[in-house]
């Protein structure tokens, strides 16, 4: 049976996803039959060529291949890291520079006085020491230009319209900015002006001006634009969208381009994709290469959203626990939610992105007591160190796990690594029973209670903060300590079903290799639909939005095109971001419609905007009398491209065949010690049940199942607790 | 997950008969206060029973309730019609005890949580519990100092009660700023008024619906008592949501772990920040006295002509003397400021609990649970009749922030201090506290009303100077941890007429010193359309300590003041065609001077500016938001003053007159002339030594001036205002030593 749907013929049947952390690159390699591969390389951040080289033949050699003859027969190649993340931080991107509104000229220091973003209450609330993250231009580097645009009120009609020009951008303040930042060396120029986002005349009439300065300078420095980039409300955001592509995106397209040589070189035969911070992939080519950003913890994101079509799952709650953090999110109905202006490195961006909680608890999180004794978890993370029990000088969960017995000291990594079990139970006791006045196994399990607390509630507040029904989600766990604390955090969730995958520890890389080919547009649009608004009004709105719509569809489909890709299939979704009139905050509204032309019905819009508003606030909370605005329009395009599919299997037997017994192993749980039997996750046949206590160990994680408790392996080999 | 949750069929009543007497939240103050009084502990909580037997469970416990609140303001934000509600942090949602004593808090205003005992007590007193009594998911709004502690009515407060088994367990509450309070003066702060019957729509707690839904007569209210209906209407419900969220929170946390242990387990949270905050105080103060006193202009004369007994300029004199003691307690004593009157700066005893938080509740309580606990540890002595403590329901609070937050920075200035005597250099600066706004309202042509305010200049400030460091432009705000400016955009789309011409950096705008202040902020307004009318005012200036006059630390100087300069009937239009427009208000008094603006009007306000009747092209320009600098000038680092010159930040003029480094031009920037500096500095050391006077010199001419009474009008009315109180009549007379029977 094949695993894959290839879109191309001959053997082009693997997919090979890549994670480039800051130290790791990590690969998955998906086969034919749906199985796939893991390898490494240390990253090597002055030539990612070589480590993406070097991961990849890792992994082919696992299936005794190399890494050309593997990139012969791979049909999609996605490559996501950390690599523009390193450049803000680092703030080795480009040299850049900047026109904006006149007046407006330390726009870049100012950043709207938001210096608390990112930080914990402890941390904001010292807020005399808050300070500024640094601009990523030099003030020097950011001049005025004269130019006003009415950006409309929540008066609409009754005051100036929205987009009207008030100043025409003064063509000499641009021509003098352009020409002393040539002189200053600068390899890039941005214009911000305000309200561009409802009329760019002024920005494109500015930018046509700077790139003939450029020209006649014969000089090659590119121009953005904040509408082209970023084209929605709130100057401050948008001026960080436009600087981080400026700065930041292509010096890593570059590198990316580098990647994408060396494996072609090495026989790939397609274009390098790369992750979306709102989920999907794009080339390299990708004019905003900005919003891939943040693309690390949203590839289990787009996994989930794979298994929730698969098997049907219409809530579906994500809890994602790796060594540093635990991450949740949700899929409804398909679909991911996005959040529009997420912080990043300190900065507030104007970008879709994957909505993602997280919490500091990791595996590898420090477990430690204040001087109030007070138990602290985190943010401090052991990373490759483990923990006491291995290279790590602090108590870190694993450390509490190994001393209960959940995780086998002996099996970590499939025994590549020895912990050290008699470390772990020291830390465990120096640390926290003994300041405590307690025994080290109460300790240990209420701290993993606390935990467990922790995040619980962070995967509550994710599905109640929405106002959803907790009853109506399936909850999927996976991250390499995923499947561990399974059992902890989920009691009492009341969620529908528990699930999670034998791959747990490498799903969000599996996650990568299902990513869509898609973009997103967003259009700024500003029209109000009052209480006494007549048909002919409604009509008109509707039009205009509908036609909006069609023209994104076509750019959507220009820009996929001259990115190389086959835009014969590709499929559009609709949303506008909508609110009563009044509101400063408008939501995101999906709309459920098959083509553009259904948007021109103005009733089915607002319609749309009370079911997305009362799902999230109660009865109370809505003003329907006021009238409703809309602020935003969005589309999603996508085409088709390899994906992996999730295998179904012949049901065995509920009871596991002899091979997949190792034995048994006492465990401290919940105060109390008992016997868990032990069992190999690579010998569990679709249609297994096993009753708990029961431990499944694997050489990328563990599952526990405690007294009382049973996991079932479905005909996807889906692991359903319960 | 249990489901135990609120349930608008059958509300949970609170009893009133005596045979649950105990039950009652009045039963509950009285005992702890008797308790609190008698063991110097929260509530009598000596041991921590619950938290010593099951402390993770305790941890547990204590984060359901945080992160409810948590999530109750990151969803409940977005219905709000006005930014600072939303994202400036001027809004907060917490839950409190049954006494109004606060467990845990959201982000933002999270000092104005100070005022709920306030609130929750004046009900109880005034039966509230027998008529109509409390339900669980009843709905209470209120905005009056006098009677709920709001600082000024543009605080608006919602409380919910939490009732199981026909006990109130807990309220949850939420605050926010709302933006039109609907005052004879339009805006967030009514500048002029003479009594409380100005203040606009100003009401005690008030039952304004149940089942965690308003009552339809609520909503018309707010659309008939002010200007800005809709957008107050959504900060209510925005209020209202999250609170709900926080009632069902709480509901499920009772299921959990029971009523009993709610109740134990939130006292102990209490106690234990409390103890956490006393330790700060310890570590980080010496114990003694703090003395600082500070002046607030009033200048009503001329504008209140129809109210005789406002009909005068007067200064307000607000003094402070603040005691550490050792056990780690801090106690303001307010004797000696000015007695309450006919003007708009008046107090409530509530407001100024939550002036004395808003500094040092972060500063105090970041390491610890954020609760009432530090409430407990500062309090304050309120002499009756004062500004602070009026005695009488009819004193106005309208604009109480104009002069009050000098009592937050005071209060912080102390505390900052004691840190740099103890030596955590890193804590001391030079605190900052300033603030502006412009508000008004409007017709547009059509007819249609708005009132506005725009909090750009107050959701972000420059820092003073730090003891090591210079401080940095627009980056906190003393009110709140969410330090936000807003958008310029945002704005624009909530004040139709009023379009940005800059946003920008003043240079030069600072208090200086061996380290200077964060660089000041300035804007300039462009009148665009106004239609039948648009009016402009400003409230909040003419401070001396702060709020807009950053006081210099150590030799430091103090911030220039706060301005406001409206031009009126201007050429704006020839200027723009030849691509000049004012970007600061610096500009465009320089403009001025050089006959390129012309204006049929120009006014400079450093005091309020009242309503101003707008016109196309008028210009409104502001410059705020900095602080004072930390010791002596002089002592500056000349490259740090040739940095700041090539960076714009400090005209070259400012580094030789003022700091005494002398530069010379280089292309487009500066050099040092390091030999001309120490020369500058040697002359300008000795031109102070001219200049000043022996300490008993000074001192006797000062006292020479009091026993001549040589002093202008409102100086010598305060004065006697001050010395009315017998305790600064001594403090008065002893400094002076004047004779006996001698009065101002």
């Amino acid at each position: 049976m094949s695993a894959i749907a290839p879109t191309q013929p001959g053997k082009k049947d693997c997919i090979l996803a890549l994670d480039a952390g800051g130290t790791m690159t990590d690969t998955i390699l998906v086969l034919p039959d749906g199985s796939f591969k893991v390898g490494k390389s240390l990253t090597n951040r002055r030539d990612e060529a070589r480590s993406y080289l070097e991961s990849v033949a890792d992994t082919a050699q696992a299936i005794g291949l190399s890494s050309a003859e593997v990139h012969a027969r791979t049909a999609v190649s996605i490559y996501a890291g950390t690599g523009m993340l390193n450049t803000v931080l680092t703030g080795s991107g480009r040299k850049a520079g900047l026109l904006v509104t006149r007046g407006f000229e330390d726009i870049t220091i100012i950043e709207g006085g938001l210096t608390y973003l990112g930080q914990a209450q402890k941390d904001s609330l010292h807020n005399q020491l808050h300070e500024h993250t640094r601009p990523m231009i030099e003030r020097q580097h950011v001049h005025g230009v004269l130019e006003r645009t009415c950006g409309g009120s929540y008066f609409m009609e009754k005051h100036i319209a929205p987009g009207k020009v008030l100043i025409p951008f003064n063509a000499e303040h641009v021509r003098s900015a352009v020409t002393q930042l040539l002189a200053d060396g600068v390899e890039v120029i941005g214009i911000l002006f305000l309200n561009s986002f409802i009329n760019p005349a002024n920005e494109l009439g500015a930018k046509a001006i700077a790139e003939q300065v450029i020209a006649a300078h014969d000089a090659r420095v590119p121009v953005l634009t904040s509408y082209e980039v970023a084209p929605v409300l709130k100057e401050n955001n948008r001026v960080k969208s436009l600087m981080l592509q400026c700065t930041a995106a292509e010096s890593t397209r570059a590198a990316l381009l580098d990647v994408q040589r060396a494996a072609q070189a090495d026989g790939y035969g397609g274009q390098l994709l790369t992750l979306l911070s709102y989920g999907g992939a794009v080339n390299v080519s990708y004019p905003r290469l900005y919003e891939t950003v943040i693309s690390g913890p949203i590839g289990g994101m787009m996994g989930a959203q794979v298994l929730s079509r698969v098997l049907d799952l219409k809530r579906v709650l994500c809890c994602d626990m790796g060594g540093t953090s635990f991450d949740v999110g949700l899929v409804l109905n398909g679909q991911i939610p996005i959040r529009k202006d997420p912080e990043f490195a300190g900065h507030r961006l104007a970008l879709p992105m994957v909505a993602l909680d997280s919490v500091g608890a990791g595996a590898g999180s420090a477990v430690w007591l204040d001087k109030y004794k007070r138990l602290r978890v985190g943010p401090e993370s052991a990373g490759a160190e483990v923990g006491s029990c291995y290279l790590y000088d602090r108590l870190t969960i694993t450390d509490v796990n190994v001393a209960l017995g959940y995780v086998d000291p002996d099996y970590f990594l499939g025994g590549k690594v020895k912990l050290d079990y008699e470390r772990a139970v020291a830390a465990l006791e120096q640390t926290v029973a003994r300041p405590l006045g307690i025994d080290l196994y109460t300790a240990g399990s209420g701290i993993l209670e606390v935990v467990g607390t922790q995040m619980r509630d962070a995967a509550a507040t994710m599905m109640l903060a929405k106002g959803y029904n907790p009853a109506e989600f399936t909850t999927l766990v996976y991250g390499g300590a995923g499947p561990v604390h399974m059992w902890d955090f989920t009691a009492g969730l009341g969620v529908a079903d528990i699930i999670t995958v034998p791959y747990a520890a490498a799903f969000s890389a599996f996650g990568a290799s299902c990513a869509e080919y898609m973009h997103r547009h967003h259009k700024g649009y500003v029209a109000t639909i009052a209480n006494d608004s007549n048909s002919v009004h409604k009509q008109r709105v509707g039009r205009e939005i509908a036609a909006l719509f069609s023209a994104m569809e076509v750019a959507a489909a220009d820009e996929m095109r001259a990115e190389g890709a086959d835009v014969s299939d590709i499929a559009f979704q609709y949303g506008i971001y909508a609110r009563y009139i009044g509101q400063l905050e408008s939501f995101d509204t999906p709309l459920a419609i098959a083509d553009a032309a259904q948007a021109a019905d103005c009733d089915g819009l607002v319609a749309a905007f009370e079911t997305m508003y009362t799902q999230i606030y109660p009865e109370g909370a809505r003003f329907p009398e006021v009238g409703y605005a809309i602020s935003e329009l969005y589309l999603k395009a996508s085409v088709p491209k390899a994906m992996p599919l999730v295998p179904r299997y012949e049901l065995a037997a509920p009871k596991p065949r002899d091979s997949a017994y190792v034995g048994s192993r006492a465990v401290h749980h919940r105060g109390r010690k008992c016997d868990f039997s032990v069992w190999q996750m690579g010998e569990l046949l679709p249609g297994n049940v096993l009753p708990g206590p029961a431990i499944i160990r694997d050489p990328m994680t563990t599952l526990v199942v405690p007294p009382h408790k049973q996991v079932r392996f479905d005909e996807f080999m889906i692991i359903h607790y319960g | 997950m249990s489901t135990v949750a609120f349930n608008p069929t059958e509300r949970a009543s609170a009893p009133a008969s005596s045979a649950t007497a105990a039950h009652t939240v009045r039963h509950k103050i009285a005992q702890r206060e008797q308790l609190t009084e008698s063991t110097g502990h929260y509530w009598g909580i000596e041991e921590f029973t619950l938290k010593d037997a099951d402390p993770l469970k305790f941890e547990r416990f204590y984060s359901r309730l945080q992160s409810a609140c948590m999530a109750a303001r990151e969803v409940a934000r977005f219905v709000a019609a006005s930014p600072g509600g939303r994202e400036m942090g001027e809004a907060v949602w917490a839950l409190a005890t049954a006494e109004g004593d606060s467990i845990a808090l959201s982000e933002g205003f999270v000092a104005h949580s100070a005022a709920f005992p306030v609130a929750v007590r004046f009900m109880v007193e005034h039966g509230y519990e027998d008529n109509p009594g409390f339900h669980d998911g009843d709905v209470y709004v209120a905005d009056d100092g006098f009677s709920c502690g709001a600082p000024h009515p543009g605080d608006t407060y919602t409380y919910v009660p939490i009732v199981i088994e026909g006990e109130v367990i807990a309220w949850a509450c939420a605050i926010n700023h709302i933006m039109e309070v609907g005052a004879p003066q339009a805006g967030s702060w009514a500048m002029f008024c003479v009594d409380t019957y100005m203040d606009g729509f100003v009401f005690p707690p008030t039952r304004t619906g149940e089942n965690l839904r308003q009552y339809a007569w609520w909503d018309e209210m707010w659309k008939r008592r002010t200007r800005a209906g809709t957008m107050n209407i959504l900060d209510d419900k925005m209020r209202l949501a999250g609170a709900g969220m926080i009632l069902r929170s709480v509901h499920e946390v009772v299921a959990e772990f029971g009523v009993e242990y709610f109740k134990r387990a939130a006292r102990e949270v209490i106690e234990e920040s409390r103890r956490v905050v006393m330790d700060n105080i310890r570590n980080w103060m010496v114990p003694g006295t703090y003395e600082q006193c500070g002046f607030r202009v009033c200048k009503f004369k001329g504008l209140q002509k129809l109210w005789e007994r406002a009909d005068t300029d007067t200064l307000i004199h607000m003094h402070m003397r603040t005691t550490v003691d050792a056990r780690g307690r801090i106690c303001n004593d307010m004797t000696g400021s000015s007695r309450w009157g006919y003007h708009a700066f008046n107090a409530f005893p509530g407001g100024v609990k939550v002036a004395f938080m808003l500094g040092l509740a972060g500063a105090l309580a970041y390491n610890t649970k954020f609760t009432a606990g530090g409430n407990y540890a500062v309090t304050g002595v309120l002499p009756e009749g004062s500004i602070y403590n009026p005695g009488t329901q009819v004193a106005s609070h309208s604009n109480a922030w104009a002069q009050m937050l000098q009592v937050t920075t005071m209060a912080y200035n102390a505390l900052i201090r004691g840190q740099f005597m103890r030596g955590y250099m890193e804590e001391a600066y030079a605190v900052s506290a300033p603030w502006d706004s412009v508000q008004g309202e409007g017709v547009l042509a059509d007819g249609t009303p708005y009132g506005y305010t725009n909090f750009e200049l107050l959701g972000a400030c420059g820092h003073g100077a730090f003891a090591y460091r210079d401080g940095e432009p627009a980056v906190w705000f003393i009110a709140s941890q969410l330090c936000n400016m807003g958008n310029s955009e945002e704005f624009e789309y909530l004040i139709p007429p009023l379009f940005h011409l800059g946003r920008k950096l003043q240079p030069g705008f600072c208090g200086h010193g061996k380290f200077r202040a964060g660089i000041g902020l300035t804007t300039v307004h462009w009148v665009v359309e106004p239609g039948q009318r648009l009016t402009a005012s400003r409230a909040g200036s003419a401070c001396s300590f702060n709020t807009e006059v950053g006081q210099g630390m150590m030799g430091g100087y103090p911030s220039p003041g706060a301005a406001v300069v409206i031009a009126q009937d201007t050429n704006l239009p020839e200027l723009i065609a030849q691509g000049i427009t004012p970007t600061t208000l610096q500009e465009l008094v320089e403009l001025h001077a050089s006959g390129q603006l012309k204006v049929g009007k120009l006014e400079t306000w450093k005091s309020d500016a009242p309503d101003h009747n707008l016109k196309d092209n008028d210009l409104w320009a502001e410059i705020a938001g900095t602080g004072g600098g930390w010791g002596d000038p002089l002592e500056r680092d000349p490259l740090a003053v040739l940095a700041d010159a090539n960076a714009g930040q400090v005209p070259a003029e400012f580094a030789e007159n003022l700091y005494g480094v002398v530069l010379s031009r280089r292309g487009a920037g500066y050099c040092l002339n390091a030999e001309a500096t120490q020369a500058k500095r040697t002359a300008l050391r000795a031109e102070r030594r001219a200049q000043s006077l022996p300490v008993r010199q000074w001192w006797q001419h000062g006292r020479n001036q009091v026993l001549e009474g040589s002093m202008p009008d409102a100086v010598r009315e305060m004065y006697r205002s001050s010395t009315s109180f017998a305790e600064y009549r001594t403090h008065f007379r002893d400094f002076w030593q004047l004779p006996v029977d001698f009065e101002i």
